[in-house]
């Protein structure tokens, strides 16, 4: 048994279903990222775990032992709001120690933990301040230093990072991430963000509606995506119209390729842009890949990449070039190839 | 004529209107304070320091002072005490009903002091609601006096005050925030020790400016007090009503008057350095 096991966790509303049913596996020291669109119900997830919030079914178990009804202040998980929630009328310091004070532990203990935590975030020298009196970003490595120094079971992290710049962004998820490691805390971060999930988690849960869609590493959840809404929410695809031959096999742009397609109703094939690489109509493909045939509307510059629009008979695509390689000019007839194993099909959805 | 101009003339009427209805009535009670009484017991145009000095050596004065402040005192922590968990509640609630809850709960302010007083005698009385349910009981024998005396002048005050205080409660609970409490929770503080280190704290300001304005509210009130005092219960705003109807000593009336302005405005400005002070 894993050392945090959510099963079955629902949560309704009066008038909607925040969280529908959430089963969810996670090792001691691992880092799970719960990535979703907005209302998915992530930051639900996350106060059941903390208890700020009762589950209506479902249960929680916290290595081998349930409590899934014990009240927050029994719980130790250290969780990061989004707003912070630094408490305005106590220092620096007493925000951080107050979890300490809070179990009893002595002052001088509390001072050096306090000083520990502080540096830890790299924070030092800051502590007599007041949490108004520092930037953004400082208040957040407050807070997590407030729910660090606890030693939490879990650390539980909701979209901590959307308030900042982008920069620094980028430095506190690293930040975040090798004090995750280093101290081998078991972590669920929430974000809507991929970037964010990929790079700061060992594996990735995404929420739609309430339920986990797919969980897996990044690989997993970029390469090989379970439904439609995990294939089209992280990364980019070109979703494209596709029709079933007398034979069972799709048919796109008049091309006929052999992938395994749903055995009924509509479906699109998703690729991804820089999977597809540009061709001379005359050039021959090997058997493992897909070709169709188009002509150039236009090519986007857009710094590390250039996006290439092309037009066929069934509708349009865009492929990813490395900027350097030279872009074909417009109106150019040209082939479009990719490998077969990149070509995912999804029913189409009920709309 | 640049926009600042322009709206110095949109305050115009509501100046020239606080000019006519306030300070020029308060410049004439002012005068009033330095006039003295002649033999015949009318008011003689004077300059003088007289009536100030009969006033401050009257050692009633001082009992009068000591009454107002101890009444106010008194029912301003009653109707915090009481305020505070209403207003709390209004604040934090997700019901539906939370505008009629807060309706019901400054709805006395809409009721004339006067009728207010009268449900008083009618629930504190001799024979009035509580009186009738201790003996029915057969907890008390002889009917407990619970009006006419300070303590139905302190009930009656307490109630009248609170919904002012529920709503200046209400304006001031700014810093309160529900994120907080559940951050205190969630760094292992049970619900009372959050209470205590949290929410009671940052409610702070909330609770010095109701308690400012729930004090300046009943060192002024005088229905109350001359109501259910049942002329025992002698403070500041009685005195001056009587000295200025009763007596017709003007030059009296209008000395404690501004006395006890002056009394108002320096806790007033106490209040509001406590309130800055713990706003930080
Ligand atoms: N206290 C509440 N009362 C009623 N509905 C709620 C409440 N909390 C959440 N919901 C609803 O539950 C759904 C999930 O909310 P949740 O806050 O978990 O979403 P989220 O995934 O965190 O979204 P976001 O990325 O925008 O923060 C939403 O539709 C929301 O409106
Ligand atoms: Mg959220």
């Amino acid at each position: 048994m894993s050392y945090l096991e959510l099963s079955g966790l629902q949560k309704r509303y009066r008038d909607s279903v925040a969280v529908d049913d959430v089963s969810l596996s996670v090792e001691q020291g691992e880092a799970v990222a719960l990535l979703g669109p907005s209302g998915c119900g992530k930051t639900t997830t996350l106060r059941m775990l903390a208890g700020l919030v009762d589950p209506d079914r479902g249960a929680i178990r916290l290595d081998g032992a349930e409590i899934t009804r014990l009240p927050a202040h029994k719980r130790n998980m250290g969780y990061v709001f989004q707003s912070y929630a630094l408490f305005p009328h106590l220092s620096v310091a007493r925000n951080v120690g107050f979890g300490l004070e809070e179990r009893g532990v002595g002052k001088p203990e509390i001072a050096r933990q306090v000083e520990e935590a502080l540096a830890l975030v790299r924070l030092a020298g800051l502590d007599q301040r007041r949490p108004r009196e520092l930037s953004g970003g400082q208040q957040q490595r407050v807070a997590l230093a407030r729910s660090l120094v606890i030693r939490p079971s879990v650390l539980l992290l909701d979209e901590s990072l959307s308030n900042l710049d982008a920069k620094l962004r980028d430095t506190m998820r690293h930040e975040i991430r090798s004090i995750q490691r280093s101290l081998g805390i078991t972590t669920l971060f929430v974000t809507h963000d991929q970037v964010e999930a990929l790079t700061m988690c060992d594996r990735i849960a995404v929420m739609d509606r309430g339920r986990i869609a797919q969980i897996g590493s990044a690989e997993d959840i970029y390469e090989r995506p379970a439904t439609r809404f995990v294939a089209s929410f992280v990364g980019r695809s070109n979703v494209l119209p596709a029709t079933r031959d007398a034979e069972g096999r799709a048919v796109l742009w008049g091309e006929t390729l052999p992938v395994a397609v749903p055995a009924s109703g509509e479906f699109d094939l998703f690729v991804r842009p820089q999977r597809m690489r540009i061709l001379p109509v005359s050039e021959p493909v090997s058997p493992g890949m897909a070709r169709v045939h188009g002509r150039v509307l236009r090519s986007v510059f857009v710094g590390d990449h250039v996006e290439v629009l092309i037009e066929g008979v069934g509708g349009q695509l865009t492929v990813e070039m490395q900027s350097g390689s030279a872009a074909p000019a417009e109106g150019t007839e040209v082939a479009v190839a990719w490998p077969l194993s990149d070509t995912l099909p999804f029913a189409r959805e009920a709309a | 004529m640049t926009g600042s101009t322009r709206l110095n003339l949109l305050v115009l009427p509501a100046v020239l209107f606080l000019l006519a209805v306030y300070v020029w009535p308060t410049l004439g009670l002012f005068r009033n304070a330095f006039n003295e009484v002649g033999p015949t017991g009318a008011m003689v145009e004077a300059w003088s320091l007289k009536t100030g000095a009969e006033v401050f050596a009257d050692g009633f004065t001082f009992e009068l002072t000591l009454n107002s402040l101890w009444l106010s005192l008194t029912s301003t922590l009653i109707a915090l005490v009481l305020s505070y968990p209403v207003s709390l509640f209004l604040f934090r609630t997700n019901s539906r009903f939370r505008g009629l809850l807060a309706v019901i709960a400054i709805m006395p302010m809409l009721i004339s002091g006067v009728v207010r007083v009268f449900g008083w005698l009618a629930i504190l009385g001799d024979r009035g609601l509580v009186n009738t349910l201790a003996q029915s009981l057969g907890l008390i024998s002889t009917p407990m006096r619970l009006v006419f005396n300070w303590t139905g002048v302190t009930i009656g005050l307490a109630e009248s005050i609170m919904p002012y205080m529920i709503l200046a409660l209400l304006a001031g609970f700014g810093q309160l925030d529900r994120t907080l409490e559940e951050a205190s929770r969630s760094l292992g503080a049970t619900p009372f020790r959050t209470f205590l280190r949290v929410t009671l704290p940052l409610s702070l300001p909330a609770l010095a400016l109701a308690a400012g304005l729930g004090f300046v509210l009943s060192m002024s009130a005088y229905i109350t007090p001359k109501l259910l005092g049942g002329g025992r219960v002698f403070v500041l705003a009685t005195e001056i009503f009587e000295q200025a109807t009763t007596n017709t000593n003007w030059p009296v009336a209008a000395m404690l008057a501004i006395y006890t302005l002056g009394l108002l405005l320096l806790l007033l400005a106490i209040s509001n350095i406590a309130a800055r002070r713990l706003q930080r």
